[in-house]
């Protein structure tokens, strides 16, 4: 038997997070056979590895300028013409990189390393050349670990581990100037030591260099000329916030109050509606919700229903009941008994109290 | 300010490219960037040096310098530059006499005289961006071992 009660009403951006959790769950239970092909692949898939990015006019590293000018002149009355010599330039390559996080907000770890967590991030070459780029994480809690790094090879912004390979040595290959990639943190929790205020830190630097703008590498540059940190310094850093998820389900309860004169004033006679949302991770039996009515407020007759179907008061053949008697240990309340429940699965609980 | 032991110093490497030319002047041609430096007096000086790291959005000077080698004065002296399509035309270098260009390689002038015709066949004032040349016009004959350099600004694109 599962019992589940309702914790303290929750915000919407905890129920989001929940969401995903269940996505990445069932996205990932295909996922784990594949993974040694994904290592075998790993070489070949690299090198079509990018996404469409915008067009530069940026002059490319390595792009010998000519420059030769030419002279006419009247030398005794004839009309001649010479040519300079030809000097050359050869454009460096200035060092640039970018590295921006897709999303926003905590990022809600899931507790098992069978269902681990993604973190997207694109990364871009904002190079006038083709450069490489090292990627280094730090994560602040040891609750939570970097199972791997990976770049989407299919662009197709999810992570999928028989497509986007491992990073190997924490390098993402070549890319054009301009061009982007997302690469993925896979993370995972430990269910014993929940994690509050964790963060995950993810540096990107040229492979090349960096440092402070200006700085030279002398024959690094593409084309043999030198390299030069840009701007930038070479390096992006981008900052996540995680949490723990809750192991297993979570029930979360929200309420709505409707006055009798039609406003949401929470007055004598005003009617509260009580939603219960369980959200199961993994498959579970014998799970059951039981939530005590309010002191100060009586049930509405009825008003129970589950998954939007309603269910009779009585303790009959339907899966839930009002118990006037005290059917919870805090004194009357209702129970519904979910039974048999699928993995990933959502189902909402309602009922109505009025203000006594 | 340019320092001049540092246009010597062009001048001199660059010899042996010029004397191959036959006849009585030589030009040569140079791309140089401005070093800052600050100077024992408190101001900054400016030096052209040789460019080791230059990346799109820097500033390079072209110098191009010329000198009668010859025993007679030389008479209508122009010096055309071509830019490479690499680079973007700015203005003169301070200290040089500012050019003529041009924005399609045939007609010269000032830049607020030349007009730029669009695909649709209207015209608008022309921008340093257009220009596609440079010229310079010696107004009298160039004396026998006399010498000097035209200079201009630009930045890459």
């Amino acid at each position: 038997m599962l019992d589940l009660f309702p914790q303290q009403q929750v915000g919407g951006t905890l129920r989001s997070d929940v969401v995903l959790k269940v996505r990445d769950t069932a996205r990932r239970a295909c996922a784990d056979v594949a993974a040694p092909v994904a290592i075998v692949m790993a070489a070949s898939v690299f090198a079509v590895a990018v996404r469409p990015s915008i067009v530069r006019a940026e002059t490319l590293a390595g792009t010998p300028i000519l420059n030769t000018a030419n002279l006419r002149y009247d030398l005794e009355g004839a009309s001649r013409s010479i040519a300079s010599n030809t000097v050359t330039l050869i454009v460096a390559e200035r060092l640039d990189t970018r590295l921006v996080r897709e999303g926003q907000g905590a990022v809600v770890v899931a507790p098992s390393p069978a269902a681990p967590t993604i973190v997207p991030f694109v990364l871009t070459n904002a190079d006038n050349g083709t450069e490489s780029f090292v990627l280094e994480t730090r994560l602040s809690s040891p609750a939570i670990t970097l199972q791997a790094l990976a770049i989407d090879a299919d662009g197709d912004g999810r992570y999928d581990p028989a497509v986007d390979t491992a990073l190997v040595d924490a390098t993402v290959p070549a890319l054009a100037p301009g061009r982007s990639i997302t690469v993925f943190a896979i993370l995972a929790g430990t269910a014993e030591r929940p994690a509050a205020d964790a963060t995950l830190t993810v540096t990107a630097r040229a492979l090349t260099g960096s440092g402070a703008p200006g700085t030279a590498y002398a024959g690094l540059g593409d084309g043999g000329g030198d390299a030069v940190v840009g701007p930038t310094g070479a390096s992006a850093s981008v900052v996540v916030p995680l949490t723990s998820a809750i192991a297993g389900p979570v029930l979360v309860k929200s309420q709505s109050v409707r006055a009798t004169d039609g406003s949401q004033t929470a007055v004598r006679d005003s009617v509260i509606t009580y939603t219960l949302e369980a959200r199961f991770t993994d498959a579970v039996s014998g799970a059951r919700i039981a939530d005590p009515i309010p002191a100060g407020t009586a049930f509405v007759p009825g008003s129970l229903t589950l998954d939007g179907a309603p269910l009779s008061d009585a303790a009959d053949d339907d899966a839930g009941r009002f118990d006037a008697a005290g059917g919870t240990a805090q004194g009357p309340g209702i129970a519904v008994a979910l039974g048999q429940v699928a993995a990933a699965s959502v189902h909402v609980v309602q009922f109505k109290a009025k203000i006594q | 300010m340019i320092t001049r032991p540092m246009i010597a110093a062009v001048l001199v490497a660059t010899t042996a490219v010029a004397s191959a030319a036959a006849g009585p002047l030589q030009v040569t041609s140079s791309i140089l960037v401005e070093a800052r430096a600050a100077a024992a007096d408190g101001t900054t000086r400016i030096a052209l040096v040789k460019p080791s790291k230059v990346t799109p959005g820097d500033k390079v000077i072209f110098v191009v310098s010329y000198r009668n080698t010859g025993t007679q004065p030389l008479g209508n002296v122009v010096l055309d530059n071509p830019l490479p399509r690499q680079v973007a035309y700015r203005s003169a270098n301070p200290g040089s006499p500012a050019p003529d260009v041009s924005v399609d390689g045939k007609t010269f002038g000032s830049l607020e005289t030349l007009r730029v015709r669009s695909l649709d066949g209207s015209t608008r004032a022309a921008s340093p961006n257009d220009v596609t040349s440079v010229r310079w016009r010696l107004a009298s004959p160039l004396a026998a071992g006399s010498q000097g350099q035209f200079a201009f600004q630009a930045v890459l694109k």
